[in-house]
């Protein structure tokens, strides 16, 4: 699909990261790597440090506590939310969906409304895809997208393939109608039938938690996995972000009237470095355009990972000034979906360290 | 094709001095997970063509992953 969103605008948008760090060398030993291994392995996917929540801290909270900022600080008031969107692959429970539990907290209007949407990689644009569709039919207001995941639940420490890259990572997303034109392209695929690709298979209701799905086992050296946990084939992702998405990204430029000399920064989902490296190059990007260090120092934090890559890299910048984008976001589903876009000045952009309250 | 630089690639990423058509994948210490990335990655960036994971799972020899990558090209 294909389309344009006129007269909005994003206009601040903050991170939110737990805490706590843990670093890759001194979880070698979980995975039974050898030395060299390992230094292999840190070098080709670009891994140091990540940042994972403690036991009783969901999605929803760092989300909470982003939104929480917004309002204190005066860059949104209540009576201006008119919906929230929540984008997570962990919420808080089956059901209720979880952006009803946050518009409790926050004590906002019968009148706000609430979505959760299940998606992940590509999860912040189709969650603007989403807030942009919203502001089109809502009568007042400004919609909250909230992007929270916290994929170190869905793996083992003792998983080489998956534990050393996830992070997890919240964030706050304010969208807005504008006077300006400012027109959003958007190119948004699918393909359900490499559903597998990237897959929790237990646990929900095709295969119900029961002891079975809940035995971990060593499926082989440094790789132990539940059938509740995330199951990844690299290889077949990798096929995937080479193969399909620089299509997407040519088909978005050329759809938006741009070139990559025009946009001034790919920020794109953050799965590992060394993919990201080969996406640029294949797409003839300047590395330096398309930043690749979130993983190594935030972790990939799944629909997180362009709010973060945003904060962190152009945080200064968008407070300050204008930049023309093009955002992408690949993965499970499958689903990729590229946008460009003009994004700031905004109101907010940086990334905080969750507290608890 | 040259087969020769194909076979200078492999030995690059497979941290080896000399690979030959001989010689079986697996018997490299560093032929692993990591290692298939990087051939994916250098059949994709140097030769144009997509090697998918399967295709790669069922090659022996190393003149078997030369033949695969030049029978895409073609």
């Amino acid at each position: 699909m294909k389309c344009i969103f006129r007269n909005k605008r994003i206009s601040a948008i903050l991170s939110v990261v737990p805490g706590q760090e843990s670093c890759f060398d001194d979880e070698r030993l979980n995975y039974n790597l050898t030395e060299e291994k390992a230094r292999r392995m840190k070098k080709m996917m670009g891994l140091d440090r990540h940042r994972v929540v403690p036991p009783g801290v969901c999605s929803s909270d760092l989300c909470l506590f982003g939104l929480q900022q917004l309002l204190n600080e005066g860059a949104l008031k209540k009576d201006e939310i008119g919906a929230l969107v929540f984008v997570s692959q962990t919420p808080d429970y089956y059901l209720p969906p979880t952006s009803n539990v946050i518009q409790g907290k926050l004590g906002l209007g019968h009148d706000v409304i609430c979505l959760d949407l299940n998606q992940g990689c590509a999860g912040f644009v189709i969650g603007l895809m989403q807030a942009f569709m919203l502001l089109d039919i809502m009568d007042a207001g400004k919609v909250v997208l909230l992007n929270g995941d916290t994929a170190s639940k869905l793996v083992d420490k003792r998983n080489r393939i998956t534990y050393p890259l996830i992070g997890d990572a919240g964030s706050v997303t304010v969208i807005e109608r504008c006077v300006e034109e400012n027109p959003v392209h958007l190119c948004l695929k699918m393909d359900g039938s490499r559903y597998r690709a990237l897959i929790v298979p237990g646990g929900a209701f095709r295969m119900p938690s029961s002891s079975e799905t809940l035995k971990l086992a060593e499926v082989e050296e440094g790789v132990v996995q539940s059938l509740e946990q995330i199951h990844m084939d690299g290889a077949a992702i990798f096929n995937f972000t080479l193969e399909d998405v620089p299509l997407q990204i040519e088909e978005v430029l050329s759809f938006s009237g741009n070139s990559r000399e025009s946009i001034d920064y790919f920020l794109f989902h953050q799965p590992n470095q060394f993919i990201l490296k080969q996406m640029a190059d294949k797409m003839k990007i300047p590395q330096e355009k398309l930043p690749n260090n979130v993983v190594g120092i935030f972790g990939n934090s799944s629909s997180v990972s362009i709010p973060v890559n945003i904060t962190h890299n152009c945080g200064k910048q968008l407070r300050n000034g204008t930049l023309r984008v093009c955002l992408s976001g690949f993965g499970v589903g499958l689903a990729w979906s590229s946008m460009v876009m003009k994004l700031g000045p905004l109101t907010a952009c940086r990334t905080v360290e969750y507290a608890a309250a | 094709m040259n087969k020769l630089e194909f076979f200078r690639r492999l030995a690059e990423i497979l941290n080896v001095e000399e690979v030959t058509e001989g010689n079986v994948l697996k018997d490299f210490d560093e032929w692993d997970s990591l290692s298939v990335l990087s051939v994916l990655a250098m059949a994709d960036a140097k030769y144009g063509v997509v090697i998918h994971a399967d295709e790669i799972r069922s090659v022996v020899k190393a003149a078997d992953l030369a033949e695969l990558v030049e029978a895409k090209q073609k």
